[in-house]
């Protein structure tokens, strides 16, 4: 409630000697400032006409009328004064969550508790994009604009799924309705004859199965083939949200799916959306996990019990008092599960929950979900492509095949083969290997004249405060190199291609003999190019065809962005791109979009390209169409540098493997 | 205008919209008269002149709290209350931002064009959340905040007044023309209605442009024209005339794009 910052008291000063300031001026110009007592300043009256003219400018000042005018600006400046006492001391934003959960003035209370949570987002992504912005070469505030202001309105969107999930704006419970719906234990999920439609091409026809309680079922499938809209036609944000259209019959615990919307079935089903941070509504780890009770008007000390239960149950109460935005990607997760179990779900449903997390991290998701279906006897739903993860606990599948579902048993898990397969068809892209010479690629990038080596860094070190992140890296890269760079999360990795990609020492980075450092922004992507891990902020306009004559125009060099855009999809650039070209850039796939970026860096011609994470959350299809991109990239001279997680991918296409660890480059450079 | 149509799309709410409707005019006029205190006070018996500009200064509050609460009700959907969060942080960082470089009001961007692709109701919430988040922010809360608050919801509410159907025909080249030109009006406007109650307080008493209680309206309008032209109109209210119009036709078309991409019906 009280605190005290200095920063409203000193603006009130400010304030009010500006008033006091701007009386006396006003005074002084409109006749006000004379009076008995020695004249200062003798100036003469002007007396204005028509319908001004009772108003005469300037006149005498003397010392005594400029008193009088400060004097009489007085009790204003007070005001002002003692508003700024109590601003900086008076803590309202504290209030803002007490209204939210009920009252009058819940949707507005509710605004301003998001707003106020927005305001680290927005500034971090400000932060984003404005290191974006240098990557691509680019400068003024235009730029920013669209990246920024998407991924906010993203973030509302996700904001309001999650918030409909949890029943915000329910059918109050006084109308009877929403506890008019009984819940069915018995039966989960079933789905009978139903289909599934969006105004575009994408369907899914005759699905028909019953989920049990006590079991995990995955949902697998390609990317794009419609995973998340299986999952939300079970969470009702297909129907009610997203603007999908249903047919037949789907049940969640016996009620239609059809004909209730998501926010009055929040007591019994539960949804952990795909990015968690942007579904976060609270501003406390507390006030998250407690949501969905609070927004129904369960009383404050029973939310704080079930919020520490759920807590105890998933084991993070160490987490609960902490701030929402002060979470690791594996700990945001865990909350957001939590915050679906609070109510005690029947169904649970989960997607693409592994995307975002490291090794330990993933294990340690899978191992709660498990736990969840086979102790806690809830219906676990997830979606998620990488099914290995769960080869040892789902009790299920549902494939995604075409407009089709298959419902699989537990030891038939889909894609098993397939992941064998995936790792070799990286690797077996002979049409890229073979044909660099006709490759369209190498035709849209004029190659650099070869020399050796072409990169070289020179004792680089990044200090992030006081810790150092990066420590004393040197080493060089030749011409058509694919360097893969491993390591444990936290050990330098994304610092590294930060640095080597926007270097501030002096001679730590030369490639062809220059000085990266000294370079201007415009001619700096030549020489190095970055597609960061968060890619999507490289996008800065409202069509693809728009983006690339952007990054035609700010690059100098011949190559046509369309043109490396398709070549590194292997198409030509005929009608299949135009209606590629015609979209929004945010509306294509995770894959297409990453092509993208990397067309924009590849068009400025770099002599080394940098791919921060490049099959992050990608299908086995993606992931072969960034890898034979990448080769691609390096068949017309250009070489390229990748850190990863991903075992497989380095063996596909890498030709020389490094390895950091604790900020230094482990010495030995592997010959893969 | 947009509530007749709105009511035509959604026959079911039909008497609590009007009622709404009603609300918000009624509530606005009794606003405007707040605001414009110092005409006022000549229609009012003498021996009550004197509590005029008090019942000015305590009924602004009153009804910026009396019509979010009529407003409330009605955006109490999961989607509308993300938005309106999360653009009115948007808002107050733009204010912010804006602050100290006097006159760039970069705000009345956003608050026009929210107000366009949503409607009447959601611009006037957005107004009232962005003065309100931003001074808690900035620490500047005061009795000017209400006013400000108002002031903001008139000018994305009104956005959200101007004629749809036929312009949408015509394509997004005239949509952007018409709302930079409501930009021009509103800015102008807005610094018209913000001097108006400060008028007494800024230049006090003695001066030839003071307010005086007992003079003709005739005189005081005059001696307010030169006051407002002399304080704001000839200086900030034109710079932000001219920061709207130039950021609407920079920005308008991407942020109107993506603001539809969200997909929430005008209200």
């Amino acid at each position: 409630m009280f605190r005290l910052r200095p920063g409203p008291l000193r603006a009130a000063v400010l304030l009010a000697v500006g008033f006091v300031l701007l009386r006396v001026v006003y005074r002084a110009a409109f006749g006000g400032v004379g009076g008995p007592g020695p004249v200062l300043l003798d100036l003469p009256l002007l007396r204005l006409g028509g319908p001004f003219s009772h108003v005469t400018l300037l006149g005498p000042i003397t010392l005594q009328g400029l008193g009088n005018a400060a004097l009489s600006a007085l009790p204003v400046a007070a005001v002002i004064l003692f508003f700024g006492a109590l601003n900086a001391v008076v803590d309202v934003s504290r209030l803002f969550g007490r209204g939210a959960g009920r009252g009058p003035l819940r949707a507005i209370s509710r605004a301003l508790v998001i707003a106020w949570a927005t305001f680290p987002a927005l500034l971090d992504s400000v932060r984003r994009v404005r290191i974006a912005r240098r990557l691509r070469g680019e400068r003024g505030v235009a730029a920013l604009l669209v990246p920024v202001f998407e991924q906010t309105i993203e973030r509302a969107l996700a904001l309001a799924a999650s918030m409909e999930t949890r029943g915000l704006a329910a059918d109050s419970s006084a109308d009877g309705s929403a506890d008019a719906l009984t819940a069915d234990c018995a039966r989960p999920a079933t789905m009978t004859d139903a289909s599934l439609a969006f105004a575009g091409s994408w369907h899914l026809d005759h699905l028909a199965f019953a989920l049990a309680p006590g079991t995990l079922t995955v949902i697998a499938g390609p990317t794009g083939s419609g995973k998340t809209s299986l999952l939300h036609s079970l969470s009702g944000l297909f129907q009610h949200f997203f603007d999908g259209t249903q047919g037949g019959v789907i049940e969640v615990a016996g009620v239609d799916r059809a004909r209730t919307p998501p926010r009055n079935t929040a007591a019994f089903v539960g949804l952990v959306s795909q990015n968690v941070r942007l579904g976060f509504a609270a501003e406390t780890v507390h006030d998250e996990i407690g949501f969905a009770l609070a927004v129904r008007g369960v009383a404050p000390v029973i939310v704080h019990a079930r919020v520490l239960e759920v807590a105890a149950r998933l084991q993070i109460t160490a987490l609960v008092p902490r701030p929402i935005n002060a979470l690791s990607a594996g700990e945001a997760t865990l909350v957001a599960i939590a915050s679906a179990l609070v109510a005690r779900p029947i169904l649970l449903l989960v997607d693409e929950p592994l995307a975002d997390l490291d090794e330990a991290a993933r294990l340690r998701v899978c191992a709660v979900l498990a736990d969840l279906a086979h102790e806690a006897q809830v219906c676990v739903v997830v979606a998620e492509h990488n099914t290995a993860e769960f080869a040892a606990t789902a009790d299920a599948w549902l494939e995604i095949q075409g407009t089709r579902v298959q419902v699989r048993g537990a030891g038939d898990r889909p894609g098993a083969r397939a992941d064998a397969r995936a790792d070799d068809s990286v690797r077996a892209d002979d049409s890229v290997r073979a044909d660099d010479s006709v490759s369209p690629l190498a035709r849209a990038i004029p190659v650099a004249a070869p020399g050796e080596p072409r990169v070289s860094i020179r004792h680089l070190t990044v200090t992030h405060g006081t810790t150092r992140v990066v420590d004393d890296v040197s080493f060089s890269i030749g011409p058509g190199q694919i360097v893969a760079l491993r390591g444990p999360n936290g050990a330098g990795k994304s610092s590294l291609l930060h640095a080597i990609a926007l270097p501030s020492a002096p001679d730590s980075v030369i490639i062809n003999g220059t000085n990266v450092s000294a370079l201007k922004r415009s001619t700096r992507r030549q020489a190095v190019a970055l597609v960061p891990e968060n890619f999507d902020d490289l996008l800065f306009s409202i069509s693809v065809s728009e983006e690339c004559r952007r990054s035609d125009r700010s690059t100098r060099a011949s190559a046509s962005t369309a043109e490396v855009f398709a070549a590194l999809l292997g198409r030509s650039a005929g009608a299949p791109l135009t209606a590629l070209l015609g979209q929004h850039p945010r509306d294509l796939s995770a894959g297409e979009r990453l092509c993208l970026v990397i067309a924009i860096q590849l068009a400025a011609c770099p002599a080394l390209l940098l791919v921060d994470e490049p099959t992050r959350g990608l299908d086995p299809q993606a992931r072969a169409l960034v890898g034979s991109a990448l080769l691609r990239a390096s068949r017309s001279g250009t070489a390229v540098m990748f850190a990863t997680h991903d075992q497989a991918f380095v063996d596909g296409i890498a030709t020389t493997t490094m390895l950091m660890r604790a900020a230094r480059l482990v010495p030995e450079l592997v010959p893969s | 205008m947009t509530t007749a149509r709105g009511r035509a799309v959604r026959p079911i709410s039909l008497s609590a919209n009007r009622w709404t409707s009603l609300i918000l005019g009624a509530g606005s006029l009794l606003a405007a008269a707040a605001f414009g205190w110092p005409f006022v006070v000549s229609a009012v018996p003498a021996d009550a002149q004197a509590a005029v500009p008090w019942v000015a200064f305590a009924l602004v509050p009153a009804l910026v709290v009396a019509l979010a609460l009529t407003l409330d009700r009605e955006m109490y959907t999961a989607k509308t209350v993300a938005l309106l969060g999360v653009l009115g942080a948007i808002g107050a960082a733009v204010r912010i931002a804006g602050t100290g470089v006097g006159g760039v009001e970069a705000v009345f961007v956003l608050l026009i064009l929210a107000g366009r692709a949503y409607g009447a109701r959601f611009g006037f919430l957005l107004g009232l959340l962005t003065i309100a988040v931003s001074s808690l922010l900035w620490g500047g809360f005061g009795p000017w905040t209400p006013f400000q608050m108002f002031a903001c919801a008139w000018v994305g509410a009104g956005a959200g007044l101007l004629p749809r159907s036929r312009v949408s025909r015509l394509g997004q080249r005239l949509e952007i023309t018409l709302l930079a030109a409501y930009g021009v009006v509103a800015s102008y406007l807005f610094g018209l209605v913000m001097n108006l109650w400060f008028w007494p307080f800024a230049v006090g008493g003695g001066t030839d442009i003071s307010y005086t209680a007992d003079a003709a309206p005739g005189q005081n309008l005059a001696s307010f024209a030169l006051y407002s032209l002399v304080t704001s109109t000839l200086t900030w209210d034109t710079v932000r005339a001219i920061t709207t119009v130039v950021g609407i036709v920079l920005v308008g078309p991407a942020v109107l794009a993506a603001l539809r991409r969200a997909k929430l019906s005008p209200r």
